[in-house]
């Protein structure tokens, strides 16, 4: 019996939480973090986009990390994309709903 | 952008001369005159390399030729009167001087001339599949 | 709006990176071509006049008051002649002409891959764009 909490919990802990640790306190906070993490996704492509500018007019930066800098705002970009969706099927399937 | 690439062709460059000097010295192994027609043996010619900063940079430097030396070491004589290039007057009248220039020294440096190119090859080979490599990052 | 839906992203850059490898490509194939020629002397398309060019263009394209068109990139470039290219570094050899081999193949190796990055990041700007309008991740 003790082994299976220590099992369950570190993985929990391990595990990142893209979701706020009080999301049941209203909806204010998952706007505002909504928001934010899409002004990060888009900090991080136009930092990519000044990387490979860098990189074309031949100023001091490594390839690999300019390639670095470009799949990680695609892989931002890709998981904000996926979040959308996921919201906007939660929201149809919320209206779907037949009182 | 990729600076390893410089720095090995300047390698490349440097001893592609080194083997072209080699070559001239063995080519001109028993040459008793000079481009003149004058009594003048061949002096074996010594390529000497430098570090170059302005290749590469950021701690790593490659190489050129500082220059083309002459080497002024005494011709060896060989006792030969018959010879019209023999030396007339003086103390080594009918000695003829050839080059001073020994060629199991020169095949050998030829030899490591040749192992020194094809390493600098490989490491260009090396850095060209760095890069190839850095590609699939995106992929 | 369709063609400006490029404009802010690096595609225009990238495209003229690319464009401009291919070309010096074909300058640098002429100078392996012509290595014994007597009397040739090698060239070159500089690549730092190139680099100059694309920033003023990007600079350009940063002022918010600028009506800039695909045009603008692509003529920042293509006016520029192959002149003969310096070689501080080399013997001559009695005609004048330094065409060390290993010279030019490096720099061609130097423009494969710069062509080959620009084009891979390229590639991925498409995608990305891509899954953007298919909204399928």
């Amino acid at each position: 019996m003790n082994a299976i909490p220590s099992l369950t919990s570190p993985s929990i802990a391990a595990m990142p939480s893209p979701a706020p640790p009080d999301a049941p306190r209203g909806s204010a906070s998952f706007k505002d973090f909504l928001l934010s993490s899409i002004e990060e996704v888009n900090a991080m492509q136009q930092a990519a986009d000044r990387a490979v500018e860098q990189l074309a007019v031949g100023g001091d930066v490594n390839p690999a990390e300019v390639l670095t800098a470009v799949q990680k705002a695609d892989i931002a970009f890709r998981m904000m994309m996926q979040i959308r969706n996921k919201i906007v099927q939660a929201y149809q399937e919320v209206q779907n709903i037949r009182i | 952008m990729f600076p390893s690439l410089d720095i090995s062709t300047s390698a490349l460059v440097a001893h592609r001369v080194r083997m072209n000097v080699i070559s001239q010295n063995l080519a001109n192994a028993s040459t008793t005159r000079n481009e003149a027609g004058e009594l003048a043996p061949y002096q074996k010619r010594h390529v000497a390399l430098q570090t170059d900063e302005s290749v590469g940079g950021r701690g790593a430097a490659g190489v050129r030729v500082a220059e083309v030396e002459i080497d002024d070491s005494p011709p060896r004589y060989k006792w030969d009167p018959t010879n019209p290039d023999a030396i007339q007057q003086g103390p080594r009248q009918g000695y003829v001087a050839y080059p001073n220039i020994d060629m199991i020294t020169e095949f050998t440096d030829a030899l490591a001339v040749a192992r020194a190119y094809e390493a600098n090859l490989g490491a260009i080979e090396i850095a060209k599949d760095l890069a190839q490599q850095t590609l699939r990052i995106l992929a | 709006m369709l063609p400006g839906l490029f404009q802010s992203t690096t595609i225009p850059i990238l495209e003229q990176v690319v464009q401009f490898s291919q070309a010096r490509h074909t300058v640098l194939a002429g100078n392996l071509a012509n290595l014994h020629t007597p009397g040739y002397q090698a060239r070159d398309l500089s690549v730092e006049e190139f680099q100059t060019r694309l920033q003023r263009a990007i600079e350009a394209r940063h002022q918010p008051s600028s009506a800039a068109s695909p045009g603008d990139f692509a003529a920042s470039w293509t006016d520029m002649a192959a002149e003969a290219a310096e070689n501080p570094k080399s013997i001559l050899f009695h005609d004048q002409s330094e065409n060390a081999v290993e010279l030019q193949v490096t720099e061609m190796v130097k423009n494969q891959l710069q062509h080959n990055l620009a084009l891979a990041i390229l590639g991925s700007q498409f995608r990305l764009l891509q899954t953007a309008i298919s909204e399928r991740v």
